[in-house]
């Protein structure tokens, strides 16, 4: 904790938490907002594709956004170190922030076996599943981040909700699509 | 022209849907930030494919992904119209005098209707024709170019100003 103090209380710790100026704390948050973005946008776009949307897409020019991935990992990962260090202690005894950062480890080992196992190969499998889990640790990771801003019990009803809502988003494009391939084959 | 709008975005059922449910908030920010990520993903990858890089995808076959854009920003829209008719709740300060006198949220607008703008150009002058006939390793034109690059700029700057909103200057 003395440790978490010290970092807590440096210049540039000060600097971030208490200049008036919109280019200290809420540009900081900006870019991990943008780091976000992209990363999580790019390579969900990419599992998409993994998951059989716009099949036509082919997989070896995808690489080329990879390198976006690591400049917008890169970016978050910075600004999350800054905005971890002006409240160590803070996020560092919250349960959830480490539900986060495991969910962040778990999307980006999945993002690192892709890029080897599918778009470094000539004809591979497309793992539909592993794009899927990917898609699932984002979605935990966002809704783990979002909620280290308010109390921890309502953190976990904001969670409880998030899961109800795309369980029903899911089943209802699971019927849509069942039925309007009905009406094709009919 | 603050009275005219809080009558007309000030909405009671969003207020108390907020007010009654802790979880309400943070539900619709998840929301609206799940929908800014597969706004930027789709239309990131789709100008950006515009811009040059990876010249060797089809641009028509990248257009199948844009229904999840569309998807993405219609969430992100919505969302963002219930956190503005329900503001009150929150901050116990009418949405009309926010969009009076929050700079930000104003930067935010103009941005997302010059993205909006910008498309409509893209669709109306047959740019977007132009887009979709580039196969492998064509090259789009410099007009085409332009507008991928405006696209990518207001999405940014949406984000930017959208992160600022809370920071607006409200004292007025």
């Amino acid at each position: 904790m003395e440790f978490l103090s010290f970092f807590e209380n440096s210049s540039l710790a000060i600097w971030l938490r208490e200049s008036p100026s919109v280019l200290a704390y809420p540009t900081l948050l900006a870019f991990h907002t943008f780091g976000m973005a992209f990363l999580v946008g790019t390579s969900s776009a990419v599992a998409l594709r993994l998951l059989g949307i716009a099949s036509d897409v082919p997989l070896a020019p995808l690489r080329k956004f990879f390198p976006v991935m690591q400049i917008a990992f890169a970016v978050s990962l910075i600004s999350g170190l800054l905005l971890l260090m002006l409240d160590a202690v803070l996020f560092l005894t919250m349960p959830v922030f480490y539900i986060k950062l495991l969910a962040i480890v778990g999307a980006l080992t999945i993002l690192r076996f892709l890029r080897v196992r599918v778009f470094s190969v000539p004809a591979p499998s497309e793992e539909p599943v592993l794009a899927g889990a990917m898609l699932l640790c984002w979605m935990i990771a966002i809704t783990a981040g979002r909620v280290t801003a308010y109390a921890p019990f309502i953190g976990w009803q904001s969670g409880l909700a998030v899961l109800i809502l795309v369980c029903v988003l899911l089943t209802g494009r699971y019927v849509v699509l069942r039925s309007s391939a009905a009406k094709t084959s009919a | 022209m603050e009275a005219l709008l809080n009558l007309l975005l000030k909405w009671p059922i969003v207020e108390t849907y907020f007010q009654t449910y802790s979880w309400a908030w943070p539900l619709n920010e998840i929301v609206h930030f799940t929908g800014l990520i597969l706004l930027i993903g789709t239309v990131g990858i789709y100008d950006l494919r515009l811009l040059g890089m990876a010249k060797d995808i089809p641009v028509a076959s990248l257009q199948r992904l844009l229904p999840w854009g569309v998807f993405g920003f219609t969430i992100t829209t919505i969302t963002g119209l219930l956190f503005t008719t329900g503001v009150y709740a929150n901050i116990q300060i009418p949405p009309g005098t926010v969009l009076v006198y929050d700079g930000y949220l104003q930067l935010k607008l103009v941005f997302y209707f010059l993205a909006g703008f910008n498309l409509i150009a893209f669709y109306r002058s047959g740019m977007s024709r132009e887009a979709e006939a580039l196969g492998p390793g064509a090259e789009a034109s410099s007009r085409v170019k332009t507008f991928a690059g405006v696209s990518l700029v207001c999405w940014i700057a949406v984000m930017y100003f959208g992160r600022l909103v809370v920071w607006g200057q409200l004292s007025g």
